[in-house]
């Protein structure tokens, strides 16, 4: 590889296919696209649902469904993910690259403590013992604005803010160098949405992380990113600077996107 | 196809037992001896045969004989009746001649009696059929004066499923288990799914009191071993048919019960009913009317996936020999086999039609009962049926 | 704590339960309880003293106080067949019949298990089959006909068990005797696997399917965590509390079995001995199997009821906060 490459750390996405196999159809999700995050850039890729964004981001771990078939190169710091077995990718998974999930999912073991969700990981990846896990995971706490008890705590003891909040702790356990966060904020009040947004791009701005935001909120995300990229039925349809995006939209698909959300949200102040 | 299997084989199962042996000429009681094999499976055992000699001295006859090939290997039984006027009867086999009787008289001879075999100079202690029979080959019953016998060589062959160990016919008595089972299995199940339905909707719409004592009597039945109840029970209570009947209805309600209840919840709340009470409609008129009408098909689906439970409970019990003797149920048929050794006798035809029958009847309700349930409720999760089957199978 | 303690009121009252049906089962039914034994030929007077000596001459409540004191102390009164103590009779059966359940719970349980879980993994496979073959064996099969095939098979036509019995006969001395013990418990035990792990694995395979399509199973195998990890720390360890429902329904079918088990097999248990006390007629007898059968049951619900509050935090979490 070249010295690049691994003088600027990237994840480099290029004309990515996702087509999943139904028992009669397929769907083809995601139509060659092609993307990049580099280290300390915060990008939004955002689209309606069904506009084959989450199947992007999932493509990145290679976390989709058993039978989908992916085409195209996934590149991390200069290595290709795409041939690289389980056991390989298992060793880059959440080093590397980690996962904020979707607000609305039960993304935490329901028997583990919050606390054991961190240690777990530091413990496979880093070799840090539990006990020394746990300071690291009272840190981390600190870090996401949460309070220490919430780590012997168990996921439904918890407020979606809260949840999300640690979710996001989980993610920085191991220190990744990139975040995929897939809608993080969907499932919250419109308050909280915005003070968890905040804190995940403080954070990634603070350690210098790449971000892949996913989101179907355009003025949302056009707050926090430098970088937005509009995706319609699989394909790439707008990508720039984050205020030009938003400011002066070029596609029409944008501009109903950003119509639409304006909308919604007089409707609910008024 | 597939879809029409379960159903064929309950069809034909329900004609046998409507036909019953009789039907297709199958014999009751003692027919062969004892643990004959099937008569297909090995033929250098002869099945029935008899042979006669008939001479009579007043018509000027001096003697008769009769002819016998014998390809087989020693006979069961062998017996000799009739009368003899005058003269001597002798077995000749291709080594030598037995006397069998010289003097006049009635004739009532059997390979088992011991002064017969005296008679002939055979040990009390020997098989006298193999000495009658010691080879292959050509053997004559012969007849010096006058008379009328008949000797009869069973040869420990019979039928479709040989003999038990009272020398019944064991495919009479498969047939006849069917009925037992296909009564005792959809009795006990229709009084206890009646009785679960009842209280499940007691315990669902009237709540209060009669919810909390009915549903702490179905946890308490639930978690007591039920077989040595039922086995205490049919001992104490007497081995009938329609005892057992009673006695497995008593014992394998909870599961309807505890589903009718929750069905009943989640309907009491619903919008429609609330609509009809509003309208002023008896509660008898909405349960009756409404609700019951609501839970059948579900309800046919229980029916059909209890009986298999109720079937496997008369089952056992009449295997540790606690059921009516008379009553020639699968499990009875087991029980013998166990108690009468037919392992040493090597008579696997007495235990695998019974017990392939039971488990083939299981099969067929569970299926049909998986069948109609899906008819029910095509949305019904998989994992619902297996708890279902669960159920069922205790 | 509050629902381990509401599961404990209600296994005293099952057993509360069992004892009054027990009382009345051989009391109130019609037919004297001495019937059995007493010849007709008997004088009025030989049945007085009879009666007298089992206590059946007494007021009914005053019966079951006497009968319930007996019961709960473990004598369990006079067998009516040979007069000596019930109890005597039954302990040395008690851990014939333990010894043969635990470690056909155990190891149904342990193998449903293995091959529900590797089911679920591995849909459409060999194990796959296998599950759902040892599912209809286990809830269409009677027990007894697949006991007796085995035992045609492997001591019969290929005799390498013993047909019968729980030691030989006479039972050899010092080590010989556990490998003796084990030898005769082999195919009895063999057999209750095979027909108990097919109902646990069908189970197991359907809750597996379920939870391996958990949004959290993902999560975890987003976070790189090996797949045995994911599996078994994550999925299986989630559905372990209704795996553990699950084993607490069966227990009272697999203290049921017992009794046929130990017919078939001709075993020194305590479901022998009930099966012939009451085909002898031997109400106390049969009164103290029952209530010792049941008592196994209960013992083991509570068991497993504990085992449920130190597998599910939920229920863990709320009990500490009470």
């Amino acid at each position: 590889m070249t010295t690049a490459n691994e003088t600027k750390r990237s994840i480099t996405l290029s004309d990515i296919s996702v087509t999943y196999y139904g028992r009669a159809s397929e769907v083809r999700a995601v139509r060659n696209c092609s993307l990049s995050v580099g280290k300390g850039d915060v990008v939004g890729l955002v689209g309606e649902s069904g506009s084959g964004k989450s199947s992007i981001l999932m493509a990145i771990p290679r976390l989709l469904p058993v039978g989908t078939k992916v085409t195209g190169s996934v590149m991390c710091d200069g290595e290709e993910l795409t041939g690289m077995s389980e056991r390989e990718l298992n060793v880059r998974r959440w080093r590397r690259v980690a996962l904020v999930p979707q607000g609305a999912m039960n993304s935490f073991t329901p028997h583990l403590s919050i606390e054991r969700h961190i240690t777990e990981a530091l413990e496979h990846h880093l070799g840090i013992s539990r006990t020394a896990g746990r300071a690291r995971a009272a840190e981390l706490m600190d870090i996401v604005d949460l309070q220490r008890g919430i780590l012997t705590r168990y996921p439904h003891e918890l407020s979606g803010g809260q949840k999300q909040r640690a979710a996001l702790a989980v993610a920085l356990a191991c220190d990744p160098d990139f975040l995929l966060a897939d809608e993080p904020t969907t499932a919250l009040d419109v308050i909280t949405q915005k003070e968890v947004l905040q804190t995940i791009t403080r954070i990634v701005r603070e350690r210098d992380m790449g971000l892949l935001l996913v989101t179907h909120d355009l003025p949302l995300a056009a707050g926090v990113c430098d970088t937005l990229l509009v995706m319609k039925d699989g394909c790439m349809v707008e990508s720039g600077p984050a205020g030009d995006v938003a400011a002066n939209p070029k596609h029409p698909y944008t501009k109903t996107l950003i119509e639409a959300i304006r909308y919604m949200e007089t409707e609910s102040s008024s | 196809m597939k879809n029409y299997i379960s159903p064929v084989i309950l069809a034909a199962l329900v004609a046998l037992a409507i036909l019953g042996p009789g039907a297709f000429g199958l014999p009751d009681g003692t027919t062969a001896p004892p643990y004959s094999k099937p008569a297909w499976l090995d033929s250098s055992i002869a099945s029935k045969v008899t042979i006669g000699v008939k001479s009579d001295i007043s018509r000027g006859h001096v003697g008769a004989s009769s002819n016998l090939e014998w390809d087989y290997s020693p006979p069961a039984r062998v017996s000799i009746t009739g009368t003899l006027d005058e003269g001597r009867l002798e077995w000749i086999t291709p080594e030598r001649a037995y006397l069998l009787a010289d003097s006049p008289g009635e004739l009532d001879l059997d390979a088992r009696d011991i002064p017969f075999k005296k008679s002939l100079g055979i040990s009390p202690f020997a098989d006298m059929s193999k000495s009658l029979f010691p080879s292959r080959g050509t053997y004559k019953l012969s007849l010096a004066g006058g008379g009328d016998v008949v000797m009869t060589i069973e040869g420990g062959r019979w039928g479709i499923l040989g003999t038990d160990h009272r020398g019944r016919d064991v495919t009479s008595l498969f047939i006849r288990g069917i009925r037992i089972s296909l009564i005792v299995g959809i009795a006990a199940t229709l009084i206890a799914t009646i009785l679960g339905v009842s209280l499940g909707l007691l315990s669902g719409y009237v709540g209060g009191l009669a919810d909390s004592v009915i549903m702490r009597g179905v946890d308490v039945l639930l978690s007591i071993p039920t077989l040595p109840i039922l086995m205490v029970l049919s001992g104490v209570w007497g081995k009938g048919l329609w005892n057992l009947v009673f006695i497995l209805s008593i014992f394998s309600w909870m599961g309807t019960t505890r589903t009718i209840r929750a069905m009943t919840l989640t309907l009491r709340d619903a919008s429609w009913v609330e609509g009809l009470r509003a309208l002023g409609a008896k509660r008898s008129y909405i349960i009756f009317r409404h609700l019951v009408p609501e839970a059948l098909p579900l309800l046919l689906a229980n029916v059909a996936l209890g009986v298999p439970g109720a079937i496997l409970a008369e089952a056992g019990i009449s295997f540790l020999g606690l059921s009516d003797p008379r009553l020639p149920s699968w499990g009875r048929m087991l029980h013998e086999a166990h108690t009468y050794g037919a392992f040493t006798s090597g008579a696997w035809w007495t235990i695998l039609p019974a017990g392939l029958g039971i488990s083939i009847i299981c099969l067929v309700f569970m299926d049909i009962g998986r069948k109609l349930e899906e008819l029910a409720d095509p949305r019904l999760a998989r994992a619902a049926s297996i708890e279902a089957r669960a159920e069922a199978g205790k | 704590m509050k629902s381990f303690l509401a599961r404990l009121g209600e296994s005293i009252i099952v057993i509360l339960v069992v004892l009054v049906l027990n009382f009345f089962l051989f009391r109130i039914m019609p037919g004297d309880p001495l019937t059995g034994i007493v010849d007709p030929r008997f004088s009025p007077e030989a049945k007085q003293q009879l009666a007298a000596q089992w206590g059946l001459d007494r007021p009914m409540s005053e019966q079951f106080f006497v009968y319930a004191r007996e019961m709960l102390s473990f004598r369990f009164g006079l067998s009516m067949m040979s007069g000596t103590p019930v109890w005597d009779e039954l302990k040395n059966r008690v851990p014939n019949t333990v010894a043969l359940l635990l470690p056909a719970l155990i190891l149904s349980a342990a193998l449903g298990i293995a091959t529900g879980v590797h089911a679920a993994l591995h849909r459409g496979s060999g194990s796959e089959r296998l599950v759902m073959l040892g599912g209809a064996v286990s809830f269409s099969f009677p027990s007894f006909f697949v006991q007796l095939l085995l035992l045609m098979c492997f001591s019969y036509l290929w005799p390498i068990f013993p047909l019968r019995g729980t030691t030989s006969v006479p039972p050899p001395e010092g080590f010989a005797a556990l490998t003796d013990y084990i030898w005769h418990l082999a195919l009895p035990l063999f057999s209750l696997v095979i027909l108990g792990f097919g109902g646990f694995a069908l189970y197991i395979r359907n809750m597996m399917v379920k939870a391996m399509g958990e949004d959290y199973i993902l999560m975890a195998r987003a976070r790189g965590l090996p797949f045995r990890r994911v599996v078994w720390n994550h999925a299986f360890r989630g559905i372990l509390p209704p795996v553990l429902t699950i084993l607490l329904l069966s227990l009272p079918g697999v203290v049921s079995g017992a009794v046929i088990t130990e017919t078939v097999f001709s075993m020194n248990g305590v479901g022998r001995f009930l099966l012939e006390a009451t085909n002898s007629h031997d109400y106390p007898a049969a009164g103290a199997a029952f209530f010792l059968l049941a008592l196994l049951t209960v013992g083991c619900n509570l068991l497993a009821d504990i085992c449920y509050v130190l597998v599910d935090p939920r229920v863990r979490r709320e009990g500490a906060r009470e």
